[in-house]
């Protein structure tokens, strides 16, 4: 793929320090090149800029590229008049925060999180332990339960969908708009043995709802891309005898994924996202024609181990914390920057995979101040798996200091906060920022890392949500004492929508004190 | 005939049962009411109009004179039920009382009156003549389709008229086909208010006399195996077994409600090897004998079995969770009814898991699509695919698992771009000529073209609609000024785009029952899983002439293709899935633990696997469990020193390992010892041997437990650190099933290279013991080789290595329902030698095979 024009004023810049790394949005022209480096003096960034969507009503829509379908559902009776599209997303982030740290509210590792507090409602207390799968460790389960409520079904599979797939077909039936990628799913991440450690969006049948991108160029490609050879194609005439045939391609998925469709249900679904696959190529190759050379550039090549190298037997892999921080938040920049430019309105984040094995060189920073020297395998003196951060979560013991844990966990909240950050610098048509307006779900796998007890471990998993336009109370830390399918599914309800989580049998408990 | 009563005989086939639409076995009559006994709702009850022309003795019904024997509403659920499955069988057991009536006399008819029917089945003198209608023949069905004259007697005889979705008409008399043609046409014209009839026309002016003993209808497809069984069934033993075995569900009841409950709540401490209070509830034998305390089942009486008393007052299970008052019922009904225990053992890993796989339509994998351009096209788009294709992804344990194959942009993208290569690679006109001469873009030409060039490419027929579609795209490249070469090129690259190239499209709708799949969707089955590529021609012309029914000829056909190298790389692509051969590339073992270790050294140990399996698979075709006791090995140098085994030439070499104890069989090569990480681990070579060769499974560590490895020291060796496990309470309930299994590998270090004496200076050892599940007792080995032995000889290992295979070739996990099928595929391979040849053979002689789960039609 090559780069697609947004027309905006965009580049993608990179830091190398890793309390300040951002991408910024800034015109291309004025770069000084494609590495160089524009810190941000603070953090977490202020609202201070308008959503591209309304500079685009305000030029007067003649821009090519974005989606220029409003496709709105209708707000609850408590947001806000203004229509924002629906969105909801996950932010997963691997091993957790034990729930004896969480009740240090922001004192303790919570601390990067309390810039971004009044739009944020933390909840301790929260019950994964329906989501054991016996058998299997809760790095796994924990991971699968987040935002499904759910145990695992296969290596591959979660047991059902998350909640940004369920408000996604109650909000897009038919489909997304023209032009927006159906679920946008990335993360820098590394430990790869069981796929729901790092994908957290899943469609109703428990299927991952799209590929994940682990690299920002591929996420960048993903988003950003037209397909090579046809949009920029100058056979004309070759280039309406391929719709020719596309259209042909079309009407057969149609048919294997319509009701006359000689398949089964969860085929026919299958076919479906084919189809809604093929619809996105063919704006992309046939629609999307114009480049611009304000485009953001194509991201640096990741430096990272990716795919199998990047998880050698379990045994964990050397990282430098700057890297990491680094490619994350390329990551983080690029996918905020996807919802500003509204391409994607659903889909999952992952920073670090659930049961992560790192081991972690290198000071880490915040607010200038160095925090910590992380050397995993040196302080944990083993090698291989053995010397990896994840070890911290297994010795925790809510006696001692447990200052490694500590240090990574704030690590973990710095970084989320980035990506949350992000999100609430921009200004929606409402007033809000995207941060306020979307349904931002953060979770992760436990509330303990000790593999000793499962109950003590999926019990007091860290959760948190933004206040999806008025649907949700923020600004509060709030100790839920319920399930998390609860949750779930009362955010659910505040979206109206038919389904809920988990088995159908069950009774529904509604969680009132989330609901604004 | 000779009628002999046989115990055993007459069950029939869940499929066969699951399709059956309509019984009458002339059992429970009540003064002139003839109950349809499917089980079907609503059932199609037949009134006898005159009794005094009848006779109803012991199940047999004997039509003296003319009469009028009908259903009370109309057959409308039947019709439904034939037309979604596209298939219908009528069998009926009758004796003529002469050989002169003819019109056909109607034995079954489906029909208005003499000129209107959707089916009738009856007596022409000496024959027997079926009339179906179909968009094809005329409202009176025909044309007919007769057996041979002379073919009926007087005397009792089972008949069988079967029809497939493709429209291949068979007559079957007494299990032997008689006749056999194509009727085309679809029965979409089939009208539901016809009434079905037996012995007469709807208008009375067909009578028939006779004895008839079994009328059914079903709505699929019958192979001509099925006839034969059928018919020796009812043969053995006067039909009793066959009407007995029609409506009893009970051994279906058995695996799917009772033995899940079993195995979760009973089976802990009531199997083999716990037994408590001398109750083994695994197996049937010892289940039905009871325990210390007596009798615990009483077939027929829940109520009075002590199982049931102790679960339904909440006794049992102990200091567990109560059942649930579904499960409870259950379990009450299945004693009342007789406690039917239809598996030998109840294997926890099997019914412990009640969720069935779903039907998920198979995408190619990347290495299917590879092959089956090079199949239709000769083109070789390997590179290009494993550039431009996202990976498959690993999911329980295969890369072709079919609801892990999604498909993101990327791959729209690559297929599309694909296709026009291939398309630009290939010889247009040379390709088209294979299915055409003419190169006119008239309509004349270009439809049978695309009908034929589509049946190629897309595996099967294409329907009128899809001849259109593509003759669609050949017009739009006329009236663009492109000539006869562009229009098929661009009619290519749709169809390398189209669902039915991409998938493995076959039908799915029915009625929630396991039914027949079409010759072509038999054919595309067929070499997808022997060969991981589309059906070669002959293959297809075989599903052409509805030879594929026919086990022989299926038989002929699988083992023509096991001789194809393309069978062979299939086999490759297994054993490098189920051992994640693919992880070694990563592999990074600590320099400082391991300073020899090189890249190089991780290709050579993932190449010494594959060509030990394909050696011993395909060059001694040896059975599949001597893979973990063979005793050669191909090494390279490098691989042969780290072996501690002097080398014998440059390059890859065969070694005999005959007399080197150390190494022979999959568990002694480095590709697998590396599944223990640089710690050499017994836990993880435990579970590996546990799961992926005893098909066992355990549960979480028990609370309270800290699970951090602990390292060993001096005086301290891996095995020191598992005993300690395995003796501890809480812990060895555990750990004595699995960790033990890696006590013969404690000679083999993190990257497999082997020694007697740790880096500690620890002697190791290499004595242990298996406990094979569903085994009282563990059976000890004293060095590595004997316990390879054990393994190789061990049933519950060939047990395992048939679920891999199978799992693999279907491209899905197993779940309970294919418990009973798996157990024959295991048993007749194992008959004949157990190799990987015989096991894909019965493999695809099964019914996981030739029938598919289907789901309800949505409603409208």
């Amino acid at each position: 793929m090559i780069p697609f024009g947004l027309q905006t004023e965009i580049s993608l810049q990179c830091s190398s320090s890793n309390d300040s790394a951002e991408l910024n949005l800034r015109p291309k022209h004025s770069r000084s090149g494609a590495q160089s480096c524009f810190p941000i003096s603070d953090f977490p960034m202020k609202s201070n800029h308008m959503h591209r969507r309304t500079l685009l009503r305000g030029a007067g829509g003649i821009l090519i590229g974005l989606p220029l379908l409003e496709e709105m559902v209708q707000p609850a009776a408590a947001a806000t008049e203004s229509l924002v599209p629906a969105r909801a997303f996950n932010v997963f982030f691997g091993l957790g925060i034990p729930a004896p740290l969480q009740t240090e509210g922001f004192d303790g590792v919570l601390e990067p999180l309390q810039p971004l507090s009044e739009k944020l409602l933390i909840m301790r207390n929260v019950d994964q332990v329906r989501c054991d799968e016996s058998g299997i460790n809760a790095h796994f389960d924990g991971a699968s339960g987040a935002f499904t409520a759910t145990p695992p079904d296969g290596e591959a599979k979660a047991g059902g969908a998350s909640i940004d797939q369920v408000i996604r077909k109650r909000c897009h039936p038919e489909g997304m708009p023209r032009g927006m990628v159906p679920t946008l799913i990335g993360g820098t991440f590394f430990r790869r043995s069981r796929v729901s450690r790092y994908v957290h969006s899943y469609n109703v049948d428990g299927t991952v709802a799209a590929t994940i991108q682990e690299r920002p160029r591929d996420l960048f490609d993903r988003v950003f891309g037209v397909i090579e050879g046809t949009a920029d194609s100058d056979d004309a005439r070759k280039q309406r005898l391929r719709r020719s045939v596309l259209d042909s391609v079309v009407e057969q998925y149609r048919y294997y994924a319509g009701r006359k469709s000689p398949l089964g249900s969860v085929s026919r679904g299958r076919v479906a996202d084919h189809l809604e696959r093929i619809r996105e190529f063919e704006q992309r190759a046939f629609e999307m024609k114009e480049t611009d050379a304000n485009s953001p550039p194509m991201p640096p090549k990741s430096t990272l181990a990716h795919g199998g190298r990047a998880d050698p037997g379990g045994e964990g892999i050397d990282m430098k914390i700057d890297d990491l921080v680094n490619e994350w938040r390329l990551m983080a920049d690029l996918y905020a920057l996807a919802i500003e430019l509204d391409r994607a309105r659903f889909g999952s984040i992952t920073f670090l995979a659930a049961g992560e094995r790192l081991r972690v060189t290198g000071d880490y920073r915040y607010n200038g101040k160095r925090l910590y020297a992380f050397d995993d395998a040196r302080e944990l003196n083993k090698s291989g798996s053995g010397g990896c951060s994840h070890e911290w979560w297994h010795r925790f013991n809510p006696e001692k200091a447990n200052e490694q844990l500590r240090a990574h966990a704030h690590m973990k909240m710095r970084e989320i906060a980035y990506f949350l950050g992000r999100l609430d610098r921009v200004q929606e048509a409402n007033g809000k920022s995207i941060l306020e307006n979307s349904c931002v779900t953060i979770s992760t796998e436990s509330g303990d890392g000790r593999h000793a007890d499962v109950k003590r471990e999926l019990s007091g998993v860290f959760h948190a949500i933004s206040g999806a336009n008025g649907r949700f109370k923020t600004g509060e830390i709030l100790d839920v004492g319920k399930e998390g399918i609860d949750v779930y599914n009362t955010m659910l309800e505040a979206y109206q929508t038919p389904e809920r989580l988990g088995p159908h049998d069950r009774e529904y408990s509604r969680v009132d004190g989330i609901l604004a | 005939m000779r009628l002999k009563a046989q115990d055993g005989v007459g069950q029939m086939d869940a499929g066969l049962s699951k399709s059956l639409q309509v019984l009458y076995d002339f059992r429970g009559v009540r003064g002139n009411q003839i109950p349809d006994r499917s089980g079907k709702v609503p059932p199609l009850d037949l009134q006898i109009d005159d009794m005094e022309q009848v006779e109803l003795r012991q199940g047999v019904l004997t039509i003296r004179g003319a009469v009028k024997i009908r259903s009370k509403g109309t057959g409308g659920r039947l019709v439904k039920a034939v037309q979604q499955a596209g298939a219908l069988t009528i069998e009926v057991w009758v004796r003529p009382h002469n050989l002169q009536q003819a019109g056909p006399a109607r034995i079954v008819t489906l029909s208005k009156d003499s000129g209107a029917r959707n089916f009738t089945l009856g007596q022409e003198g000496d024959s027997v003549q079926v009339r179906l209608r179909t968009s094809k023949t005329s409202k009176n069905g025909i044309p007919a389709v007769t057996a041979k004259t002379g073919s009926l007697k007087k005397a009792l005889t089972h008949v069988v008229y079967t029809r497939g979705r493709s429209g291949n008409v068979s007559i079957y008399l007494n299990g032997q086909l008689n006749q056999r043609q194509q009727i085309a046409g679809d029965t979409s014209g089939w009208d539901e208010q016809y009434r079905l009839a037996l012995g007469n026309e709807l208008s009375g002016d067909r009578p028939w006399l006779g004895d008839l003993h079994l009328v059914a209808v079903y709505n699929r497809h019958w192979r001509a195996d099925e006839v034969a069984t059928r018919f020796a069934h009812g043969a053995a033993d006067g039909l009793a077994g066959l009407k007995e075995a029609a409506v009893d569900r009970r051994p279906d009841f058995f695996e799917t409600k009772i033995a899940p409950i079993l195995s979760n709540h009973c089976l802990e401490c009531h199997d083999s090897a716990s037994n408590e209070g001398g109750l083994d509830l695994s197996r049937r034998e010892a289940a039905l004998r009871g325990g210390e305390s007596g009798q615990a089942i009483i077939a027929g009486a829940g109520v009075e079995s002590a199982l049931w008393l102790s679960v339904d007052s909440n006794e049992m299970p102990h200091d567990r969770p109560s059942l649930t008052r579904q499960q409870k019922q259950a379990l009450k009904k299945w004693i009342d009814d007789g406690a039917v225990w239809s598996v030998d053992f109840v294997d926890p890993a099997i019914y412990r898991h009640v969720r069935q796989a779903e039907n998920w339509v198979q995408r190619l994998t990347i290495p299917e699509y590879v092959s089956t351009v090079e199949e239709i096209f000769d083109v070789d788009v390997a590179e290009e695919a494993a550039k431009s294709l996202p990976q498959d992804q690993r999911a329980d344990g295969f890369r072709n698992t079919a609801y892990n194959l999604n498909v993101d942009l990327k791959h729209v993208e690559a297929y599309a771009r694909m296709a026009a290569r291939v398309v630009d690679q290939v010889n247009v006109r040379g390709f088209a000529r294979r299915f055409s001469k003419s190169r006119k873009l008239t309509d004349n030409n270009m439809r049978p073209l695309i009908a034929n060039l589509g049946k190629r490419v897309l595996r099967a027929p294409l329907t009128e609609q899809e001849i259109a579609l593509y003759r669609g795209i050949s017009t739009t490249v006329a009236s663009a000024g492109g000539g006869f070469d562009e229009a098929v090129g661009m009619i290519l690259e749709a169809m390398l785009q189209s669902p039915r190239f991409l998938y493995r499209i076959e039908n799915q709708v029915g009625d929630g029952s396991r039914w027949p799949v079409s010759d072509y969707e038999l054919a595309s089955r067929v070499s997808f899983i022997v060969c991981g590529s589309p059906p070669d021609e002959v293959l297809l012309k075989a599903a052409e002439g509805g030879l594929l029914s026919d086990p022989v000829q299926l038989r002929e056909q699988v083992e023509r293709l096991l001789k194809s190298e393309k069978a062979r790389a299939q086999s490759k692509q297994f054993i490098v899935q189920w051992l994640n051969l693919d992880r070694l590339g990563n592999l990074s073992p600590d320099r400082k633990r391991f300073p020899a270790w090189k890249e190089t050294l991780a290709a050579d140990m993932r190449q010494e696997t594959i060509d030990f399996f394909m050696h011993l698979v395909w060059e001694q075709k040896r059975p599949l469990s001597e893979l973990l006791n063979a005793q050669f090995a191909y090494l390279t140098p490098t691989l042969a020193k780290h072996y501690g085994i002097s080398p014998i030439g440059q390059g890859t070499h065969r070694y005999d390992l005959s007399n080197i104890p150390s190494r022979g069989g999959l568990l002694t090569q480095a590709s697998v010892l590396t599944i223990g990480g640089d710690d050499a681990s017994m836990v993880a070579r435990g579970l590996f041997v546990l799961s992926d060769l005893l098909f066992s499974e355990v549960g979480d560590p028990p609370p309270g437990l800290d699970t951090t490895p602990v390292p060993t020291s001096p005086g301290k060796t891996h095995r020191a650190i598992a005993t300690v496990r395995v003796q501890s309470e809480s812990c060895g309930g555990c750990h004595v099933r699995f960790e033990p299994l890696a006590f013969g590998l404690e000679c083999y270090d993190g990257i497999g290279a082997f020694q007697t004496v740790d880096e500690h200076g620890n002697q190791l050892r290499q004595d242990g013991e298996i406990l094979f599940p569903g085994h009282a007792k563990p059976i000890t080995y004293q060095t590595s080789a004997e316990m390879m032995d054990l393994l190789a000889s061990s049933d519950r290992v060939k047990q395992c290595l048939t679920r891999k295979v199978s799992q693999f070739l279907l491209g899905r996990p197993l779940d309970l329902t294919d418990a009973a099928s798996l157990r024959s595929i295991h048993e007749k391979s194992q008959q004949n030698g157990g190799t990987y040849q015989s096991l894909i053979m019965e493999i695809v002689l099964s019914d996981r095979v030739l029938t598919t789960q289907t789901e309800p039609e949505l409603a409208p």
